[in-house]
């Protein structure tokens, strides 16, 4: 993919190892924000960003209300509100129903940001033990972006990709050590 | 090098417990987590921390329950007990309890090593 426009990435169960082995092998120059919507309970605020901004040169914030999406930073979705994309390319918080059991949900901000960045978007879904994500990467196709998952077989809960993977049609699969070099090769096309 | 010191956190936030092991192993300390107060004497007995961390809201046994169950046990009153909440209403029950110092949550990386820095130089 040319262009690249940002690179979501969600996550459940088991996909914190994940990130931390994943975040020290980005370049401190990508072209694109990364989003980050990992499912976690209300009271790691602050902890979570901190963590992983321990582990790259970019730079890491939780999002706030109507910020606009920039490159070279990670954005992480804070607990208990969904992370919507919009129109003009930025965040807002959403604290209606929990969708899958979850707030924030990943379909949500898969959802849109499809229609948002449309074929020049992908999307990353990491270990978890429920489906949540699964229907964001089905929009995230049908608006002509790039969907990927963790390859089950690397994952410490495999049930969310393995999902994705049975009702997608899946563009990458990668092992966790890929993941990184990836990111990397889509800001230099 | 000295012997890592040694951190017991109790809550029953998964989440919580997930960030501050990997945060305070990479700060060089040892870490032991549990989800439930239950039988806080035998759990903190089998561990011998340094310092302990208190979540208000436990299973079984609250957070100032164990706390006072601790500040009143001989040999283990002396550990520093940090209790943690995010309803700051807490604070003045859990002192009242015995416990040494209050962390607001949330928290971030450098307020939990600071209160850890603390009261492990005392």
């Amino acid at each position: 993919m040319e262009g690249c426009k940002a690179f979501i990435i969600g996550g459940s169960a088991g996909s914190l190892d994940v990130l931390l082995k994943v975040l020290p092998v980005l370049d401190a120059a990508l072209r694109f924000p990364i989003v980050i919507v990992i499912h976690r309970k209300h009271g790691t605020d602050s902890l979570l960003p901190d963590l992983l901004s321990t582990r790259t040169k970019l730079k890491v914030k939780e999002v706030d209300e109507k910020e606009e999406l920039k490159a070279g930073f990670i954005y992480i979705a804070p607990s208990d509100y969904h992370l919507l994309i919009e129109q003009d390319g930025t965040f807002s918080l959403d604290y209606s129903e929990k969708v899958n059991y979850s707030r924030p949900a990943i379909d949500v901000t898969f959802q849109t940001a499809a229609e948002v960045y449309r074929d020049k978007l992908v999307c990353l879904l990491l270990s978890g033990s429920n489906s949540d994500g699964v229907n964001g990467l089905k929009s995230v196709k049908e608006w002509g972006g790039l969907a990927a998952i963790q390859d089950p077989a690397t994952a410490q809960v495999a049930y969310m990709p393995a999902q994705a993977q049975l009702k997608v049609a899946i563009d990458r699969v990668l092992k966790i050590q890929q993941i990184g070099e990836f990111i990397n090769l889509l800001s230099n096309s | 090098m000295g012997k890592a010191k040694k951190v017991f956190v109790f809550d029953d936030n998964a989440d919580i417990l997930d960030l501050c092991t990997i945060i305070l192993e990479d700060a060089g300390y040892e870490i032991k987590t549990s989800s439930t107060s239950n039988h806080i004497i035998d759990q903190v007995t089998a561990y011998t921390p340094d310092i302990i961390f208190m979540d208000n809201w436990l299973p079984d046994v609250g957070g100032i329950d164990a706390t006072r169950e601790l500040k009143q046990h001989e040999t283990l009153k002396n550990i520093p007990v940090i209790y943690f909440s995010a309803n700051n209403d807490v604070e003045s029950l859990a002192k009242q309890a015995g416990a040494d110092d209050y962390l607001s949550k949330p928290f971030d990386i450098h307020e939990l090593e600071q209160i850890i820095l603390r009261h492990l130089s005392k």
